[in-house]
């Protein structure tokens, strides 16, 4: 039982695709510094509103994280049930930490 | 032993870090681990957020944080991030050589990183801003130095693999490894994302 386990998974990777290059782990590279590029340009920029400021940060962070974690985390990738489950689960349950703690002291 | 710990013809499977159940095993179970680090830093950024305009007369992150240094560091993690992204790939074309290469640099940049906190870390100690000089300093240093020992673990775990490949070349059992310590590498950088842009860019325009 183990060894046909064992074939099949063998075969399994026998079918995947050839090694990816590094095409695209360059663009997310690329996109990536210009994401940081652009944060930094805002938050030094004195003419912009504060609160617009926030939004942007808080998107191109968000934007950031989640190509890096698609890409270069492979989450994007086939048989990427459980790992984005649990990043989700987490990701939840720290946000809610995040505004209970907001919340909680200053209401 | 299953078939697939075996090689064939001395050859590494195509995706080496998944061959064997262990592998496969190894990396659901750290993605579990990876869920409850979010947890734990969602904490860590809640405090710093709820605590940061605490700064008890003392200096405050629009006085302390030097966007410069902050550009710096990040740009270091982000392209250690890549170099450990390169590493994984040179495993999948069973290149020992240059897996332990990126490897390598991956280390150097993450040194460079820590070195570069502890002397920011030094720095803002001679201005005032100390662990128990305010609810702010707490929170800060709490947030960012766990987040540098994340990056000091990092880089003894890396080392650790890079020594290993040496002796025991690519196998079955040293793939997961690395496969592994490049996903840590990568979600410590994740993290950093967050760090400088809500607490260091966002103290400097809201602070």
């Amino acid at each position: 039982m183990d060894q046909t386990n064992g074939q099949t998974a063998q075969n399994k990777i026998k079918r995947a695709p050839v090694h990816e290059g590094p095409r695209n782990h360059l663009i997310t590279f690329a996109l990536s510094l210009l994401l940081t590029f652009l944060a930094f340009m805002a938050a030094a920029n004195q003419s912009l509103s504060t609160g617009f400021v926030i939004f942007l940060l808080v998107a191109m962070a968000f934007s950031q994280a989640i190509m890096q974690l698609a890409y270069w985390m492979h989450l994007k990738d086939k048989g990427h049930f459980y790992p984005r489950l649990f990043l989700t689960i987490g990701g939840i349950v720290a946000f809610l930490c995040f505004i209970a703690a907001i919340y909680w002291m200053w209401w | 032993m299953s078939q697939a710990n075996v090689h064939s013809n001395g050859q590494l499977p195509p995706q080496p870090e998944r061959a064997t159940l262990e592998g496969r095993n190894k990396i659901t179970g750290f993605w579990l681990f990876l869920g409850g680090e979010t947890v734990l830093f969602g904490t860590l950024f809640g405090a710093y957020f709820t605590l940061r305009n605490q700064t008890l007369n003392g200096p405050t992150p629009q006085e302390l944080f030097e966007l410069p240094l902050i550009a710096l560091a990040t740009l270091i993690l982000l392209t250690s991030s890549l170099f450990s992204v390169f590493a994984v790939q040179a495993m999948h074309r069973n290149d020992l050589g240059k897996t332990r290469m990126w490897l390598g640099l991956t280390v150097l940049l993450g040194l460079s990183f820590l070195a570069l906190e502890i002397y920011e870390f030094v720095h803002y100690v001679s201005l005032g801003h100390k662990f128990h000089s305010s609810a702010f300093g707490s929170s800060f240093y709490a947030l960012v130095g766990f987040h540098g020992a994340h990056v000091a673990f990092g880089i003894g775990w890396l080392t650790l693999i890079f020594l290993q490949l040496k002796r025991k070349g690519l196998t079955t059992v040293t793939a997961p490894k690395v496969y592994l310590a490049s996903l840590y590498w990568h979600y410590v950088d994740v993290i950093w994302v967050f760090i400088f842009s809500l607490v260091y860019l966002l103290g400097k325009v809201a602070g």
